[in-house]
């Protein structure tokens, strides 16, 4: 029995799933191979992720290819009407929008107490309080997928220090989902979403992107397509000579603030905006995280130091900092796709929830014989993958001929 | 207060609020005309003028209404498009005294009424779009067209209509064609409508840029726009043309050009932006593949032949589906300008600039004696109006040198 916020949206959720399913060809394709072969059949799965279209099809595909399936998730990302619409699917689902603390944790126990076989995780929070509080849960847990570039860091630290007790695919890790989701689908969705939030003009800002991982690269490249000067701020030596060699201007941080428009955070960690840079934003200068967590740069303490602070639109908050100086952020400083947007495209999200609903099954059906680690996707699963997305495109690709295997296989090849 | 509320035909004044959030929102972002239009209006030369003001009413339509009437005029406003009216900005708009006639989604007849309401106002000068309050004061109302002092116009299309309306010898007032500044078409045909309508499109379907054929059928300022920005936003193009200069500027510019025919069977996204009638019409319907999504970017909901798709069935907000010849096509926000009805339309900067040419083309029209007929804005004054844009960027230019000077004048060097 499900914990939503009204069973009545359930029409217009259903709405927005089957729009998500006409776009997410791979998708129906995986669901068409687990539902023939049984591999999910009457097998618990958790699914926490953010209750939106396409995270939603997931859940319903699993369910229909004969999964028992729960889903929970935090209040922030939650869409009620679809939540709605998932439920009367027959998944059972633990969210609803502008929940509390409390009531997430028990909507995550709920989950647990479920005994799932497998959970697809976010940020790795459910597999943490698996291990921490509800240890009793363990036993029949098989094994866990996660998402997110954060998420993968937390279980190998688990990994380290000999905490983690199954098995773990870091979904996040395949090339399927990284290399699209990270960089074309945060790029887009961030880009638009603070163009969209504001109504206002890319072209001829400077748009300073603060980390140049995926994430990073694809923001300063949907930046440059919408005529922005990109500025790229790194820590690393290797990413910031391949944004420069990109044709990204690099600087530091407190430079790039005392000269840029918008700023974008991409890290992947806190503290993106030390005092020192705030202090160099230049009056309208807006602020926006494109980061896996929310508080890539710190809301409260621009709160602090603001002298003022109003909502001006919908998704814009001012943050009067002095008499000549105002910053705005947009989507309150949690990941701007989501808060201010719809999230990632369908047909990105076509891969990664191919990539997590494969994880799935790989974990069921041979989860027990892997070591209690993180592990990659195996290669042939997400090569797959990316062949039937090029298939559902009409794209023909070739092949190495007999000779050039040779070739590669051979060490002689130049004799 | 009262009296302008009696007067007016909006949906709901309680929205005020909300309306004037977002008219705050455009004035903190329109330094050119806060700062150049602001000073030129306040000569003295709008105290008691009437003027009209027929855009897209939105926030920053509202904007430069209400600078005109901060000068001195006395303002109405109705909207050139039934389906882009935002009910709060006319909320908004009216408690700050100005009359309004505009209800977003108003029918055919009632926005036949709205803009005859703005010409029984009896404006001195008319700030249209589309020329649409124009073409109507010259056919139902010719003893206004007699005491106009002149018009505005802001879009290729109201320009055709009125280049038109001279052919015909209807044209006895007279009207400068704002559109054709630099200041307005090089920035707000392109860039204006390339990023809001690629951004509409994305977000009323939640679907990815990258990797899609986008078919852009025409490639004047409009098409050039959403060729860059679709390209931007990682699509390939084809552009449809039938001038052949434009179409070998297409191809120069690196997009693939084709007839229509070729150019629809492997689109994903067909948008128009030809600013005529039936750009796709019934027999390039046929062409579509399946799943093909429409978009129209020009100043008409006719650019699409929306009848010719048959019923349709809503299958999310603002994108409708039909089925033609067997395939599934989606059509957005049902055929009207896309970056405006799915959305706030265009980048309030451009029309920072777009509504400066305005400004000072009503004020040229308010304080000379202008010649009858069609007109472009001074040279002077387009160039100043981009001057003191650069200026707010903080953006310095070099000036020409002596010897670049006595060049230039000087044939016999």
């Amino acid at each position: 029995v499900s914990t939503i916020a009204d069973p009545s949206l359930a029409p217009g959720g259903e709405r927005k799933i089957e729009w998500a399913k006409a776009w997410m060809p791979v998708m129906n394709l995986v669901r068409d191979q687990l539902l023939e072969e049984g591999s999910v059949r009457g097998r618990r799965l958790a699914v926490i992720l953010p209750v939106e279209p396409k995270t939603a099809y997931l859940a319903a595909m699993l369910a229909e290819a004969g999964a028992e399936v729960a889903v929970a998730f935090q209040g922030v990302m939650v869409h009620d009407d679809v939540a709605a619409g998932l439920a009367a699917r027959g998944v059972e689902v633990f969210a609803r929008h502008g929940s509390t603390h409390e009531e997430e944790l028990r909507f995550f126990e709920e989950v647990l107490r479920r005994r799932p076989e497998v959970v697809i995780d976010d940020r790795a929070d459910v597999i943490r309080l698996a291990h921490t509080t509800h240890p009793e849960v363990l036993d029949d847990l098989i094994g866990a997928s996660e998402e997110t570039t954060s998420g993968v860091l937390a279980l190998r630290a688990m990994e380290a220090d000999g905490t983690l007790k199954v098995p773990c695919i870091a979904a996040n890790d395949a090339r399927c989902k990284y290399l699209f989701d990270n960089r074309y689908g945060s790029g887009q969705s961030t880009v638009m979403a603070v163009a969209d939030a504001t109504n206002l003009l890319v072209a001829g800002k400077r748009l300073a992107v603060i980390g140049y991982g995926w994430v990073g690269k694809g923001v300063a490249r949907r930046a440059r397509g919408l005529n922005a000067e990109v500025i790229v701020c790194e820590v690393d030596p290797f990413a910031a000579l391949e944004a420069h060699h990109d044709g990204f201007q690099v600087m530091t941080v407190e430079q790039a603030c005392s000269v840029a428009d918008i700023v974008m955070t991409a890290t992947g960690t806190r503290g993106a905006l030390p005092p020192a840079a705030v202090e160099r934003l230049r009056d309208g200068a807006l602020l926006a995280n494109t980061g896996g967590i929310d508080d890539e740069f710190s809301v409260p303490a621009l709160r602090e130091r603001a002298v003022e602070t109003r909502r001006v639109r919908e998704h814009v908050e001012e943050f009067v900092l002095d008499e000549a100086r105002s910053v705005f952020v947009v989507g309150e400083g949690v990941v701007v796709n989501l808060s201010a947007g719809e999230g990632h495209p369908v047909e990105i999200m076509d891969l990664t929830f191919s990539v997590q609903a494969l994880a799935a099954r790989h974990l069921l059906l041979h989860g027990r014989e892997l070591e209690a680690k993180v592990h990659l996707l195996p290669h042939e699963i997400d090569e797959g993958i990316a062949f039937r997305k090029l298939e559902t495109l009409g794209l023909e690709i070739d092949r190495l001929t007999d000779e050039q295997v040779r070739f590669r296989q051979s060490w002689e090849a130049f004799s | 207060l009262g009296s302008t509320l009696d007067r007016s035909r909006i949906l709901d004044p309680t929205l005020a609020e909300a309306g004037e959030e977002r008219i705050r929102w455009v004035a903190r972002h329109s330094p050119v005309l806060n700062r150049l239009a602001r000073e030129r209006l306040g000569d003295g030369s709008f105290e008691g003028r009437r003027v009209a003001v027929v855009v897209h009413l939105e926030a920053k339509t509202a904007y430069l209404a209400t600078l005109f009437a901060e000068a001195g005029a006395q303002v109405v406003a109705a909207a050139s498009n039934a389906m882009t009216t935002q009910d709060s900005v006319c909320a908004a708009l009216v408690r700050r005294g100005i009359e309004v006639h505009a209800v977003r989604g108003a029918s055919a007849d009632e926005f036949e009424a709205d803009l005859l309401a703005a010409a029984d106002f009896e404006p001195d000068i008319v700030v249209d779009d589309g020329a649409e309050l124009t073409t109507r004061i010259v056919r139902r109302r010719p003893e206004l067209a007699a005491r106009l002092r002149g018009m505005s116009e802001e879009t290729t299309t109201g320009v055709l209509r009125l280049r038109a309306l001279a052919a015909d010898g209807k044209l006895s007032f007279p009207a400068v064609a704002a559109n054709d500044a630099w200041s307005k078409h090089l920035y707000d045909n392109r860039y204006g409508t390339g990023q809001s309508s690629i951004a509409a499109i994305l977000r009323l379907t939640n679907l990815a840029g990258a990797g899609k054929r986008f078919c852009v059928i025409g490639y004047g300022w409009v098409g050039k726009g959403l060729a860059r920005y679709a390209e931007g936003v990682g699509g390939t193009v084809t552009v449809v043309e039938i001038d052949p200069v434009a179409a070998l500027e297409a191809h120069l510019d690196g997009h693939r050009v084709a007839p229509l025919a070729e150019a629809l069977p492997d689109a994903d996204v067909v948008i128009t932006g030809t600013g005529t009638v039936e750009a796709l019409d019934a027999a390039a319907l046929r062409h579509l593949k399946d799943g093909a999504l429409l978009a129209n970017a020009g100043h008409h909901d006719r650019e699409i032949d929306v009848a010719a798709l048959g019923p349709g069935e809503e299958v999310r907000d603002g994108v409708t589906r039909h089925d033609v010849a067997g395939k599934r096509v989606y059509l957005l926000a049902g055929g009207h300008l896309v970056n405006i009805s799915g959305a706030d339309g265009h980048p309030v900067e451009i029309m920072d600039l777009s509504f400066s040419v305005q400004a000072l083309s009503a004020h040229l029209i308010a304080s000379r004696d202008l010649r009858p007929g069609l007109q472009r804005l001074p040279a002077e004054l387009d160039r100043e109006i981009a001057r003191t844009k650069l200026a707010t960027l903080g953006i310095e230019l070099d000036a020409e040198t002596e010897a670049q000077r006595r060049f230039r004048e000087d044939w016999t060097l």
